[in-house]
């Protein structure tokens, strides 16, 4: 599964044309990633060019944006260009939904529809869910750069993120920042690729981070990372 | 009951509203108070998520915390009851709880609590969450302090709800999307400081907030400037 089945499957579940899914930061340049049809990819070009629109802005306040109708009075002003080219290009009614996990925040899945569409509580809700999903594969995508093995099948649980909540999966990326010297968003991939490396639960590596029994260090090959005894 | 600490608590909880609102904060300060004035030994409170899941969004003591994510976890207890029926559940002798929930009572009295009520977060007939009092001891719950803080619950419900607008759902859904962010966002920027400090999570947490507290920052925006280092925090946690 990739992100491009992601917005594959927000398109059949949802009153939408077409998804798109841009990664951006706050640091390096933004770029689209994938798109199912013309108009979304159009839609992500051009707010990248842009540099306005509902995708940057729901990256920068890191909320959704919703927008049922492109048409609305005011709007014009406060996307001068986006909108216009946004109607040329065929979308009315446009979706962002950042991609985040407190801090981190690796894009934003934009939806749009050619006719005006309000997204009612469960249409938002199934959205937001998605957004979610693509968020860890996105970040998953990552866990390569670390030299964990990939490829196999993923060990059960491993979107357990989306289920019940854990706090300590959060402290525990928290921790890694200091113990690995990286940012928030490296220090979470490296959590996710050290549970896949060692096959074990996310929840129950991060346990262990959390009450101190486990402590990554930054020199370790990452399934190679000392217990503490 | 300390009705000036009563007067001031609620003072507040309204001065949080009118500020830049914080929902994690300020459900934090609504159990702690309820620590502090209502005969308790500990609050939590557990709000439904988009999917009408209960998820812990505060509690006063990291106890509470694990004791209410017990109760999601096996889907018993006084919480999920509280949540399902909108109405309370107050049990003065948890000893008495065995045969009601088996695995809660005996965590719940392993964990050192003795009596436990849960009040409804209603509005009309939308129920969104429910708060816990835990108290050390068992027996009656004061008869004056229960009407207090279901009151309490109310203006946190109100809080809750109050920016809604026609869509009103479809708000309320973001808002605690944007709410449950926060919590992820707090929970990394406890991790990383108790990391640094070398202390627990619970130190972490009374650190940041007292950080934000003296600087009149909002506690996600502290949180985020930690974890992005983007300010020196000079005295935060030192």
């Amino acid at each position: 599964m990739s992100v491009v089945d992601v917005c594959t499957a927000a398109v059949a579940a949802l009153p939408v044309g077409g998804a798109g899914l841009s990664a951006m930061s706050r640091t390096a340049a933004s770029h689209p990633l994938c798109s199912t049809d013309d108009i979304s990819e159009q839609l992500e070009e051009l707010q990248l060019t842009l540099g306005e629109g509902p995708c940057v802005d729901a990256f920068a306040r890191g909320s959704a944006v919703l927008t049922p109708d492109l048409l609305t009075t005011g709007l014009q002003d406060h996307w001068a260009v986006f909108a216009d080219a946004a109607l040329e290009a065929g979308a009315r009614a446009v979706f962002s939904l950042p991609l985040q996990k407190g801090a981190i925040s690796p894009g934003v899945l934009d939806l749009y529809a050619s006719i005006p569409t309000v997204l009612d509580t469960e249409e938002l809700a199934d959205a937001l869910a998605f957004a979610d999903l693509a968020t860890l594969l996105l970040l998953d995508t990552r866990i390569d750069e670390t030299g964990a093995p990939t490829g196999g099948p993923m060990p059960d649980g491993c979107f357990e993120d989306l289920g019940a909540y854990r706090a300590e999966i959060d402290q525990a990326s928290g921790m890694l920042t200091v113990q690995l010297g990286v940012g928030i968003e490296e220090a979470f991939v490296r959590l996710r690729a050290h549970a896949y490396a060692q096959g074990r639960r996310l929840a129950d590596v991060a346990a262990d981070v959390v009450a101190r029994r486990l402590r990554f260090s930054p020199d370790a090959e990452p399934d190679q990372d000392e217990e503490e005894t | 009951m300390d009705q000036q600490l009563l007067a001031k608590t609620f003072v507040e909880l309204a001065d949080n509203l009118v500020a830049d609102f914080d929902l994690i904060d300020f459900l934090r300060l609504l159990t702690d108070r309820c620590v502090d004035m209502l005969d308790a030994s500990a609050a939590g409170v557990l709000l439904a998520d988009r999917d009408g899941k209960l998820r812990v969004m505060a509690a006063s003591d990291e106890r509470v915390r694990l004791l209410e994510l017990f109760q999601l976890q096996n889907d018993e207890g006084p919480c999920l009851e509280c949540f399902r029926t909108g109405v309370p559940v107050i049990v003065p002798d948890l000893g008495t709880a065995t045969a009601r929930w088996p695995r809660f009572a005996a965590a719940a009295q392993r964990s050192g609590f003795g009596a436990v009520q849960a009040l409804p977060m209603r509005l009309r007939d939308e129920i969104v969450g429910a708060l816990n009092l835990f108290r050390t001891a068992p027996g009656p719950f004061d008869p004056a302090a229960t009407p207090v803080a279901q009151g309490l619950a109310d203006v946190a419900t109100i809080s809750l709800l109050q920016q809604r607008t026609a869509e009103r759902s479809t708000v309320l859904n973001e808002q605690l999307q944007t709410a449950l962010n926060s919590r992820v966002l707090i929970e990394q920027a406890k991790g990383k400081l108790a990391e640094r400090q070398g202390i627990d999570m619970e130190q972490a947490f009374t650190a940041l907030r007292g950080y934000a507290r003296a600087h009149n920052r909002r506690l996600a925006d502290v949180a985020r400037a930690l974890i992005d280092s983007s300010e020196p925090l000079t005295d935060l946690g030192s």
